[in-house]
């Protein structure tokens, strides 16, 4: 019964896309009718029954992230969309703003309205154009429609969303980095505290919110926040949109209820339809994740305590399953190359470590791997935990030492190869001072 | 300039020795040096050259318009620099300094900008700039093969620009399609296949190169079609309607009323009948200014007490079960909506 419920993807494939069809199909109902009856607090108090939690891949509780908004400090409060979707293996916000931007867009000005917000940013990646495009046609739709605008509705709310174009930096999807982007620097994370919704954006009170968060508001304001937590599992409430890609039959974005067994959502003909090949292994959440063997996945529900449990992340909703004929070795490699490249250069661990570790993947690779290499690695991941400012060399350092304690075989296999691997590595050549 | 590769090794009498040998680090395309940091020797056009085409009219009415929308004129760098990049095709080095002036920032902070991003082209590229992701999943399900192939089809290598001027490959990292693995943008559209004479990106549908060959084909066939590529949009077409962020240059908005919304009213009341009179709680809001407890009395209500804003329950001495109570909150001069009524239980 719960399969059917579709929160975010009801509209996919309807032309949702014009503010008409939108409106047909039960669009801005929750603000013509309700919100503006509700006081600030009311709505906030809503978001916390429904149990919904930050759909970015932290998973923090939106209602209380919310309540951490200060309120008559004076300054204006922002909302800015975190719509840089760069994490490998994500593709669902994309869909979501193609396909249904009233709906974020409705979703925004419920947000709007219970922190007191004037403006909102949408940062979209710099590779979404026709995402952008689609965005601006459907704001200037509710402009047009007195949706957005000053006084709204007759009431004294005024709103406005405006659309931020990045320009390619994948650690621009770290919220106090895409706040810096906002303000036109570079895209460097900030320490934190002061966190963004006390000190973000322009030095005001700034709420960081997914896409995919936002579109599940005119939901719970249609039905009832209490409908949306009895979807999910105690811990989360409602549906998650995941992205699967790699070898399974059919590749795409799929809502299903927190909570889901991951084979499921693999093997049921609904959705993916089936693996391709002989499943080898799974990368639940983004390729920060770390990956699960066969046997873990069988075990896996699609939520966030279970995956806790199996010292994984729920992350963004991207499962990437792979089959028996890809190299576990070629797989690391990439990850190494973007996570080295994406790298801001702030943090000296991050900077040079993801360098390093990427120059000894590429070199194990290429066969020219020695024994101490992987312990080497392992304890570079290691050194990563809490030495830099945001989680991107973590990001590097978990599936690493993932991929090698649960594939150490494939690894070995590569540095035997060498026929010198039982001499020490020259480590001069690949550490990061050596190098430059 | 030659660079002697190898090992420097430091030993125990303070002498430093070179060990010679080959660098074991492969080159691996990196997309920023492809079409952004290589440019040093990359002839540049002078102010003289870009103003008469930065400096029209379409382009003052757009940089009015974002400048509107930020607080402060620096948050709309990002923006100016693509109007930049759709105007010239690509960023030129004086380009950079006009977007300082126009931003308010030094123009060191305008090239740290670019240079940190990696879509804004440092050197024109070909017309079609086809970009390869090249990132876990793509990977997985063949770039590697389709990117090979693409370079032997074009008879270029990465980061490299076709004789004719047409073609640029590149590789990037993930471009948010995953499930369309392998997948390539074409400028700024994805592209797994063409329909219709439309470049396409349909469920399911990767790039094989069957299908590369269809884009390429799409492609050269513009070209013919088109004496120019037609110029398309950065910023993804113009908002209709908005007035700005309030205080901004050129912005006519007001700023937020405090008081737009309706007070709150009190939230999860709860009564609790006891020995000692009937318990209430409730959940405090921070706008709370003042509070009222009534009990129901016969078909009015009658006021029973007034807790302090801060207290987090309430007790009424003579209170029995059976009893109905409600709370009425005020925040600042705004009276909110009395809260349900809950007899005591």
């Amino acid at each position: 019964m719960a399969k059917t419920i579709k929160v975010c993807t009801d509209n996919f494939g309807k032309g949702a896309q014009d503010i008409a069809v939108y409106k047909k199909l039960g669009g801005y109902t929750s603000i013509s009718s309700r919100l503006f009856d509700l006081s600030q607090f009311e709505v906030i108090d809503m978001v916390k029954r429904s149990n919904l939690r930050g759909r970015g891949g932290a998973g923090f509780p939106t209602g209380l992230k919310w309540s951490f908004v200060p309120r008559h400090t004076g300054k204006p409060v922002y909302i800015v969309v975190n719509a840089d979707e760069g994490e490998p293996g994500t593709f669902k916000d994309h869909f979501l703003m193609n396909e249904d931007p009233h709906r974020l867009i409705e979703g925004l000005i419920i947000a709007g309205w219970a922190l007191g917000s004037r403006t909102a940013y949408i940062y979209v990646r710099g590779e979404f154009l026709p995402c952008i495009e689609s965005l601006n046609k459907a704001i200037s739709q509710a402009y047009v429609d007195g949706l957005l605008g000053e006084n709204i509705g007759g009431t004294k709310f005024s709103f406005d969303i405006y659309v931020h174009r990045g320009a390619g930096a994948y650690i621009c999807g770290e919220e106090t980095a895409l706040i810096n982007s906002l303000e036109g620097k570079r895209g460097e994370p900030r320490l934190k505290p002061p966190f963004p919704a006390v000190s973000g954006a322009w030095k005001s009170p700034t709420c960081v919110n997914n896409v995919e968060t936002l579109m599940a508001l005119p939901w719970i304001f249609q039905n009832s926040p209490e409908a949306y937590a009895a979807i999910g599992t105690g811990c989360a409430g409602g549906t998650k949109v995941f992205c699967v890609s790699g070898d399974v039959k059919r590749t795409g974005v799929y809502e299903v209820p927190i909570g889901t067994p991951m084979m499921d959502l693999l093997n049921s003909p609904d959705y993916a339809g089936g693996i391709d090949g002989v499943l080898k292994g799974v990368i639940p959440g983004g390729s920060s994740c770390p990956v699960l063997l066969p046997e873990e996945c069988e075990k896996a529900t699609l939520d966030y305590e279970c995956m806790i449990s199996l010292n994984t992340m729920f992350g963004s909703g991207a499962v990437m399953p792979f089959n028996t004929t890809r190299d576990v070795v070629v797989l690391l490699n990439t990850l190494g190359n973007f996570y080295s490249h994406e790298s801001c250069g702030q943090c000296t661990p991050c900077r040079e470590g993801t360098g390093y570790a990427k120059r000894v993947i590429n070199s194990i690779l290429r066969g020219e791997g020695h024994d101490g290499d992987l312990e080497l690695l392992l304890s570079l991941a290691e050194q990563y935990n809490g030495t830099t400012i945001c989680p991107l060399a973590p990001a590097l350092g978990q599936p690493m030492s993932a991929f090698i304690n649960k594939y150490r075989s494939e690894f070995d296999a590569y540095i035997e190869k060498n026929p010198n691997h039982a001499s020490p590595r020259i480590s001069a050549t690949h550490r990061p001072g050596a190098f430059w | 300039m030659n660079i002697i590769q190898g090992a420097v090794h430091f030993v125990a009498n303070n002498k430093l020795t070179f060990e010679k040998g080959p660098m074991p680090i492969k080159p691996y395309p990196s997309a920023a040096n492809q079409v952004g940091h290589k440019n040093k020797l990359y002839p540049q056009p002078s102010m003289e050259e870009i103003l008469p085409k930065l400096e029209t009219p379409a382009v003052k009415v757009r940089i009015a318009d974002l400048l509107s929308r930020y607080p402060e004129p620096q948050g709309a760098l990002l923006e100016v620099l693509w109007v930049i990049q759709e105007v010239l095709g690509w960023v030129p080095r004086e380009s950079i300094r006009w977007a300082s002036k126009v931003c308010d920032c030094s123009p060191a902070h305008a090239y740290g900008v670019v240079t940190f991003y990696t879509m804004y082209k440092q050197v024109p590229t070909g017309r079609y700039l086809l970009q390869f992701c090249r990132n876990i999943c793509c990977e997985q399900k063949g770039a590697s093969g389709i990117i090979a192939y693409t370079e032997k089809a074009l008879k270029i290598k990465t980061g490299e620009t076709t004789p004719d001027g047409l073609f640029t490959i590149v590789q990037v990292e993930c471009l948010g399609a995953c499930g369309n693995a392998p997948v390539m943008l074409v400028n700024d559209e994805f592209a797994t296949d063409v329909e219709g004479g439309k470049l396409t990106m349909r469920d399911g549908i990767t790039l094989t190169p069957e299908r590369v060959d269809k884009i390429l084909k799409w492609c050269y066939d513009r070209s013919e079609k088109y004496e120019e590529e037609p110029v398309r949009d950065a910023l993804g077409g113009t908002l209709v309607g908005h007035k700005g962020h309030p205080g901004a240059p050129g912005s006519s908005a007001k700023p937020q009323e405090m008081d737009y919304a309706p007070a709150c009213p009190v939230l999860g009341l709860k009564a609790v009948a006891e020995k000692s009179g009937v318990t209430l709680t409730w959940k405090n809001a921070p706008e709370f200014t003042h509070l009222v407890v009534e009990r129901a009395d016969g078909s009015s209500w009658k006021k029973v007490g007034e807790p302090s804003v801060k207290d987090k329950e309430f007790i009424d001495p003579t209170g029995l079960a059976g009893m109905a109570y409600r709370m009425i909150a005020t925040s600042g001069d705004r009276v909110a909506k009395p809260s349900t009524e809950e007899k005591a239980v």
